[in-house]
């Protein structure tokens, strides 16, 4: 007679050997080895203070004949903790969907149900089949200011408990992130990098309700962010990017009117344009041959060097003249 | 009906949509301030539910995406007009309440109560281009409310910029649709269904 036991973390445990008396010569196993005699009580096994690694199949044979007297299998585990519940509307004004998880693993089996309560009306939550701990609800009315109140259960062998959130229609829309966000230099344009990007695909009327956008960009040497936000459109253009830096890129998404930003886009990189090498004619003596298969990287000419966009700071001269052994450099570097 | 369907009328339509779009919106935010100096300048808290007020039109709407151009139009225009009404109702409780001790407060009451008059005139001539009758208003609406205590007016007034704030996001969506182009005359195109 096999069956499963649940037990929680630090309990005392004592197993009976089904039917037998107490005095009755018996046998112990877990997993297929032999307890020591110094757990049994009589023919109980005791179990104190049990953890994880207990965990297993325990049986009971009768002392000479080995028959199985009794099975059972010991989940050792915990009762669950407040579950972590999220609702959020990324398709808006289709609905929305609800995700939870537990903070800390019980270790055992745990059953989960939500209720969804629209002012007096119950609504169904329909789980979806991956991931298992969500579920999406179809929004019947638009523009209602009587809340949504939902309560996640979570139960297990050991116990119970539960979380209730309550919110309006418009708090929990969040757009996912925008897609194919694309950066591009402009050619002939040292300061200017031109991104576009589309409307998350999960939203499912842009036309009807529109997204804004809030790009950011950096360059990868600097911590600080510059940041626009766009009120339509999916393309916007830097005017003020750092000659030859590579730049970092976001973008996120919001509804015109209502809810909150999206996270952030995956992040693209782009530096802007610069200008091909033209024939060098450095004291070095460098030779046409020189490759310049990575142009980005090359610095002009000297006298480009000196433009307004790539000199930071005062003594442009000296930095002209310095950028020029620099290249003299590199050039010999690359024959 | 064929004016309607005019390219000018068309054109015309588009051009009352976008102008009404930024009206609402403007509405909009001008309202949530109207809310929170509300909610504070009365004392109430911010997240009380208040049950539905008789008389405050309600922006809570079923299968809103298949609504034609025509319903959204009327049940904006009687939203507004009621809106009207009931801001004017606060503003002279408010007047008589207060007297000028909150003059701040009854001048954003004021500038709000323009505003839904001139969103409500924006939706008649929406009407008159669609070559829609518009609707009467009936004469003084329905007998006045019993008198309320001092805190079920401020619950009342509380109820009445919440739902407002809602129909001035609502009218932004109702334009929109309004301005796509219509396959049919009157009708409205629903939303892409998609599962």
């Amino acid at each position: 007679d096999s069956h499963i036991q649940y037990e929680r973390v630090g309990a005392d445990v004592t197993m009976k050997c089904g039917s037998m008396d107490w005095d009755a010569a018996v046998t112990w196993t877990a997993n297929g080895t032999d307890i020591d005699e110094s757990h049994l009580n009589g023919s109980y096994l005791i179990l104190k203070n049990v953890d994880l690694s207990q965990s297993g199949q325990y049986s009971c044979y009768e002392g000479s004949s080995w028959h199985l007297k009794y099975q059972t299998n010991l989940r050792v585990g915990m009762p669950p903790k407040e579950p972590v519940l999220m609702c959020r509307s990324n398709n808006y004004p289709k609905g929305f969907y609800c995700s939870w998880h537990l903070p800390t693993p019980t270790y055992i089996p745990n059953t989960f149900n939500i209720s969804v309560i629209h002012g007096t009306k119950d609504m169904v939550c329909e789980k979806d089949a991956v991931p298992k701990n969500r579920c999406h609800i179809r929004y019947l009315q638009l523009f209602s200011t009587v809340k949504y109140k939902v309560t996640l259960t979570v139960t297990n062998a050991l116990g119970k408990n539960f979380t209730t959130l309550t919110f309006d229609e418009f708090a929990i829309v969040k757009p996912d992130p925008p897609e194919s966000v694309v950066a591009k230099p402009v050619p002939n344009n040292p300061r200017r990098l031109e991104v576009s990007w589309q409307n998350p695909s999960s939203w499912p009327d842009p036309e009807s309700f529109p997204l804004k956008f809030f790009l950011r960009y950096r360059p990868l040497i600097l911590d600080q962010w510059q940041h626009v936000e766009l009120s339509d459109g999916t393309s916007h253009t830097i005017t003020d990017a750092y000659a030859g830096k590579e730049y970092i890129i976001q973008v996120a998404a919001k509804d015109n009117d209502i809810g909150t930003w999206s996270d952030w886009s995956v992040a693209v990189h782009a530096t802007p344009w610069t200008e091909e090498p033209k024939h060098l004619t450095t004291e070095a003596q460098i030779t046409e041959t020189t490759s310049a298969s990575t142009s980005s990287f090359m610095a002009p000419p000297t006298t480009k060097i000196c433009d307004k966009g790539a000199v930071v700071g005062s003594g442009a001269m000296a930095v002209c003249w310095t950028a020029g052994l620099v290249v003299a450099a590199y050039s010999v570097l690359f024959i | 009906m064929a004016a309607a369907d005019s390219p000018s009328a068309a054109l015309r339509r588009r051009d009352l949509c976008s102008r009404g779009i930024r009206l609402a919106g403007k509405m909009r935010a001008d309202v949530v301030d109207l809310l929170d100096a509300y909610v504070e300048q009365q004392g109430l808290d911010a997240s009380a539910s208040v049950a539905a007020v008789e008389g405050v039109p309600l922006a809570a709407v079923e299968r809103w995406d298949e609504q034609t151009g025509t319903q959204r139009l009327l049940e904006n225009l009687a939203a507004y007009r009621a809106f009207r009404a009931l801001l004017a109702q606060m503003l002279e409780e408010q007047r008589e309440q207060l007297g000028e001790a909150d003059a701040g407060l009854g001048r954003a009451l004021a500038a709000v109560l323009l505003q839904v008059s001139a969103f409500a005139y924006h939706l008649e001539e929406l009407l008159r281009l669609e070559s829609r009758g518009i609707p009467g208003e009936e004469g003084d609406g329905p007998p006045p409310p019993p008198r309320l205590s001092l805190f079920e007016q401020k619950l009342r007034g509380l109820g009445v910029l919440r739902e407002l704030a809602q129909w001035a996001v609502r009218s932004g969506r109702d334009l929109r649709q309004l301005a796509k182009p219509s396959p049919a005359n009157g009708a409205a195109p629903g939303l892409a269904e998609s599962p």
